[in-house]
């Protein structure tokens, strides 16, 4: 009863379990991978000051260090309900149920489908289906793909699938529809990807992107985007083509592509295709927030943040006694800022449960959580401050509304 | 072009019916069986409740808009739901 119970073992939930275990309180970890480390895992990219980023090793050091400070950590275990009887959480998976008074939800994000005729064909897959493949399970997807979706984690995931000896044919957009009006939308794309341009390895996010920043000069750009793509990496990337369909008998054979205007209506007649062995869709990242909802948590969907998020404080408690959050749960952002979030949450848990008083810690912990954000080196969302910001004022609103509760 | 893979619920059913009951993201499921397959809505929630926001004009503001979560959010054998013994 008096454990301290961590559902998800990505940087966030070890990051928790770690500093909850240095200061003396039992901690368990359940993950539904194999494989302790979460998204992770998959990553492997270059920093700009040369660097390696090994997802795969930091995984490992941080599964490591857990386990020598005795955290007990169980794998292959999948949470399917949560709920709160008199004052305690109640897990359950398959097999077991486990009890505790303060449990960290640290289950990170998941990714956005974008439906193009013909994805349900075999050789489909998300993007992080095809990293994890490559770089955790060392198996090749295919011999040459095509990658729908252009943003920061498709490309980076390119990058890594070309790494491998996997050819990308080119990372494209998805054609328009209710479903893939963001994705689909060439200015839009252009608008978030210029965002990234300080992550510069790349000749194309190099591109102009200062004289970019002008509206006209934007339309402009996105007019005279050359029709066959930008190379990054030797990959072609193409925001004035788009996937109308994913084609082949019993398995993919290739794609059919055509020229879509700069606000993505396609051209007829300029319909070419393109084969592949697999096709990778790239929808982008959103919090995975199943247990808050099932938990019970108010929600907000903040833009920002990739989608709906549980309210919850700087110090990672939900407005639910006992329950907290930390990593991408509370909006999609790297790794290192989920390690950072679930120190926060560690301590948050240690000094709620009257451990020892962590108030400065917590403090100090909250401002390295902006430091690492400032000096991010990926950035899903250019505004992702301002979106943390708007969760901060909901929690305010939040806290009043109790008061007034109370107060009457 | 199937958007509910378990349900096999097209995106011409949905938009149509969306288009004519401008109504929420359940009533959508609803009325379409879309995310009520074996997969508990995992592959197309996010499609279907775009869907319907296109439709019925109301801000993504709060949860209640969206669809619901339901337990349980994985799949469970019968046999561990009724904890029957081996």
């Amino acid at each position: 009863m008096s454990k301290v119970i961590i559902i998800g073992a990505g940087p966030a939930g070890l990051s928790a379990a770690i500093t909850i275990a240095e200061n003396g309180l039992e901690v368990l970890v359940l993950d539904e991978y194999m494989i302790a480390g979460g998204r992770l895992l998959g990553q492997l990219y270059e920093e700009p000051n040369g660097n390696w980023w090994n997802g795969i090793k930091e995984s490992k050091q941080l599964y490591e260090k857990a386990l020598d400070l005795g955290v007990k950590i169980q794998l292959h275990t999948a949470v399917s309900n949560l709920e709160k009887i008199d004052s305690s959480w109640v897990i359950y998976t398959a097999t077991e149920t486990y009890y505790t008074s303060h449990l960290l939800l640290a289950t990170g994000a998941t990714e956005a489908p974008l439906p193009i005729p013909g994805w349900t064909l075999p050789g489909v897959m998300s993007v992080g289906a095809a990293q994890v493949m490559t770089n955790v399970h060392r198996v090749k997807p295919g011999n040459r793909g095509v990658i729908i979706g252009v943003n920061v984690l498709s490309s980076a995931i390119a990058m890594e699938l070309q790494l491998a000896g996997v050819q990308v044919a080119c990372i494209t957009l998805p054609k328009m529809s209710l479903v893939t009006k963001e994705s689909g939308n060439p200015m839009n794309v252009m608008n978030s990807l210029l965002h990234v341009s300080h992550m510069a390895p790349s000749a194309f996010v190099k591109f102009g992107s200062k004289l970019m920043k002008i509206e006209f000069m934007k339309k402009m750009g996105i007019t005279f985007f050359p029709k066959n793509g930008v190379k990054m990496w030797d990959i072609p990337i193409m925001l004035r083509k788009a996937v109308i369909e994913i084609y082949g008998d019993n398995e993919v054979e290739g794609v059919t592509m055509a020229t879509i205007s700069p606000t993505g209506e396609v051209i007829p007649g300029t319909e070419e295709k393109v084969q592949a062995d697999f096709v990778c869709i790239a929808g982008g990242l959103y919090p995975l927030a199943e247990l808050a909802a099932v938990a019970g948590c108010p929600f907000y969907h903040i833009e920002e943040l990739g989608g709906y998020v549980p309210l919850h404080n700087e110090r990672m408690e939900t407005a639910l006694e006992g329950l907290y959050v930390a990593g991408n749960i509370t909006g999609i952002e790297g790794a290192k800022v989920a390690a950072s979030q679930g120190v926060a949450a560690g301590l948050s848990i240690v000094h709620n449960n009257g451990t020892s008083n962590q108030e400065q810690n917590i403090k100090k912990a909250i401002q390295d959580i902006e430091h690492t954000r400032d000096n991010a080196f990926i950035q899903f969302h250019p505004a992702v401050k301002e979106g943390k910001q708007k969760l901060q004022h909901y929690w305010e609103e939040h806290l009043n509304t109790v008061k007034d509760m109370v107060g009457n | 072009m199937i958007i509910c893979r378990c349900e096999e619920v097209t995106y011409k059913q949905l938009t149509e019916t969306a288009e004519k009951y401008k109504c929420a993201s359940r009533e959508l499921k609803l009325r379409t069986r879309a995310g009520m397959g074996y997969c508990g809505g995992r592959t197309c929630r996010t499609m279907v409740d775009n869907i319907a926001h296109s439709f019925n004009g109301n801000e993504r503001d709060c949860a209640q808009l969206t669809l619901k979560y339901q337990p349980p959010i994985r799949p469970i054998s019968f046999g561990d739901l009724g904890d029957v013994k081996k």
